[in-house]
């Protein structure tokens, strides 16, 4: 790998990672940061029981910023989600501006609501297990999050969330 | 008078029928009883024919913890059987949605075959084949003396199907809705819809509560989104209709999305013959909802898992022959309402969720009221009023004095 591709592979494993952690403290801003203007977001599943490809949300940044905004004016469960990402693969198109990765996702939730606070705040649940599947535009050594694809393995949801995944 | 103590809370200014114990929602009893009484005796929608839509696909499903296999045969004929082998007992297909086209380990291409044993039907729910049975049971036994144990199976309203565990279900499909599908009939029954969207919920709570909140608008409060799409004139002039088994309707008015900062007129897709940016709700006796707003049709099947636990399986729904850019944005305006991270979904969840935990096996029993008067308005509760009617016919309880307390205490004065 020469420095070029390996500078590259860094900043991309950099956003995934700086991504979780902006997610993780609801730092929606700096999130958006590390998002190109064209960026979509997208929550994807495939279900068994239906045998399709199935879309559970779909957002360009500008909705994303819109969506985040809103937060506080919802009803939401408190319970903060966790997310433990490992990038797998990071691979640079042939003509060096563009980057996909692989990230294996889980995310867990602190309980803070839980079913019966009293009961289950401080508890660590598993909330969904799934892939972050990215695309980056790359400029030089740094890079931009132009797509992201939550590609989701759990589909039992039970209350599922207001918050980006 | 401000904070009561047990017995003060218990009697509010309201009549029987305003109010249910909530031991309706907690007791192991009452739950056992209402999966003999009710479940196994209604029909029930259990998946939408687009889920199978080619020859030799199958769906399995349950009610009351009964297993269900619904399957369509190359005559095109969607029928339903008990997912159970007459031989051993074991669940014939373990799978929740598949073909029989190809073969399996142990059986051959367009059979369902049990894989325990080998015994092996068609689509009509006959026993084509089992091993060596002249050696086992000489002539005691045959194939053409053992088969599936069929269901009654009608596909209706939009390409649902439906199943009832009762071989002696005294009204047809038709007749137990009671024409509560008529006012969005042409929408969903002019040309064929198709499922997009499936995620399930299990949920903490009784199937009940699940039910309550879509019989009941009043809580439109919790959702920002209701709020300023809808809190107008025409959304306080909507009106909560009941029909015959327990079932209800609430009419339509002219939603604004625009009004909401990610919202987006639906005026350019709707369904057919359906005005556009409408929202038309159906409940259906006992806790399946229908929900046709603007672009999307949207089902929630409930399957009570415990007198605190219900699973939800939602589907969302658009037109078979929609464009690739229609059904796209069908899902988008689904997911942004109705999907696991859309705006209103979570929280209606949050709210069964909190009652659940309110109201769990053994807790202090409450009343839970529904009293609202309101010529039937919008926040007219009357919709869940109709519903424990309707519960109290198939129970032989009174939901207000579900273990008959109050007419005991009654009676000895």
């Amino acid at each position: 790998m020469n420095a070029m591709k390996a500078a590259i592979t860094a900043a991309v494993t950099d956003i995934v990672y700086r991504s979780c952690l902006y997610l993780d403290n609801g730092n929606w801003g700096e999130f958006l940061n590390l998002c190109d203007d064209s960026m979509i977001y997208s929550i994807k599943a495939y279900s068994v029981e239906i045998r399709r490809d199935m879309e559970y949300l779909s957002h360009n940044k500008k909705e994303l910023g819109t969506l985040t905004e809103m937060l506080p004016k919802l009803n939401s469960d408190h319970s903060p989600l966790r997310r433990h990402a490992s990038v797998y693969t990071v691979d640079i198109g042939e003509d060096g501006e563009t980057a996909t990765a692989v990230t294996s996702l889980a995310v867990y939730q602190n309980m803070h609501d839980g079913i019966n606070s009293h009961i289950d705040s401080g508890e660590t649940r598993l909330f969904l297990v799934g892939k972050y599947l990215d695309k980056f535009k790359i400029s030089g050594e740094s890079a931009l999050l132009i797509e992201r694809e939550v590609r989701l393995d759990t589909r039992r949801l039970d209350k599922g969330t207001h918050h980006l995944i | 008078m401000s904070a009561k103590n047990h017995k003060q809370w218990k009697i509010p200014a309201f009549e029987q029928g305003d109010y249910v114990d909530s031991r309706i929602y907690s007791d192991q009893n009452i739950f056992d009883e209402e999966q003999d009484k009710i479940f196994k005796q209604v029909w029930i929608p259990v998946c939408h024919e687009s889920e199978l839509p080619e020859a030799y696909d199958f769906r399995t499903t349950s009610i009351a913890k009964e297993p269900i296999i619904v399957v369509r045969g190359k005559d095109n004929e969607v029928r339903a059987f008990l997912n159970v082998c007459p031989h051993r007992g074991m669940r014939i297909e373990r799978r929740t949605a598949g073909s029989f086209s190809d073969g399996q380990p142990s059986g051959n291409p367009k059979h369902m075959t049990c894989m325990f044993h080998a015994w092996q039907f068609d689509m009509k729910g006959n026993c084509v084949d089992i091993p060596r049975a002249k050696e086992g049971y000489q002539d005691r036994l045959t194939k053409e003396n053992v088969g599936l144990r069929r269901l009654r199976c009608e596909v209706r309203f939009g390409g649902f199907v439906w199943v009832t565990l009762n071989d002696k279900v005294e009204q047809d499909l038709e007749a137990w809705a009671d024409g509560a599908f008529e006012c969005i009939r042409s929408a969903i029954d002019t040309e064929p819809l198709e499922v997009f969207h499936y995620h399930k919920a299990i949920i903490d709570s009784n199937y009940k509560l699940w039910h309550d909140t879509n019989s009941e608008f009043y809580h439109d409060y919790m959702h920002y989104h209701n709020r300023v799409t809808g809190f107008n004139d025409e959304y306080f002039a909507r009106t909560n209709k009941g029909f015959k088994n327990g079932h209800v309707n609430v009419n339509s008015f002219t939603v604004q999305y625009g009004e909401f900062e990610l919202g987006e007129s639906r005026e350019d897709l709707s369904f057919p013959g359906f005005p556009p940016n409408q929202w038309y709700m159906i409940d259906l006796f006992p806790g399946m909802n229908f929900n046709l707003r603007g672009s999307a049709l949207r089902c929630d099947i409930v399957t009570p898992l415990g007198p605190n636990k219900v699973m939800i399986e939602f589907r969302g729904l658009g037109l078979k022959s929609d464009s690739q850019k229609d059904r796209k944005t069908r899902i988008e305006h689904h997911n942004s309402i109705w999907g696991p991270f859309g705006r209103n979904l979570h929280e209606d969840l949050l709210g069964i969720t909190g009652q659940g935990a309110s109201m769990q096996t053994g807790s202090e029993p409450r009343r839970i009221l529904h009293g609202r008067h309101e010529n039937n308005l919008i926040h007219d509760e009357i919709g869940m009023r109709h519903f424990y009617d309707e519960w109290s016919k198939w129970m032989g309880r009174n939901p207000s004095d579900p273990m008959d307390e109050q007419r005991k205490v009654l009676a000895a004065e």
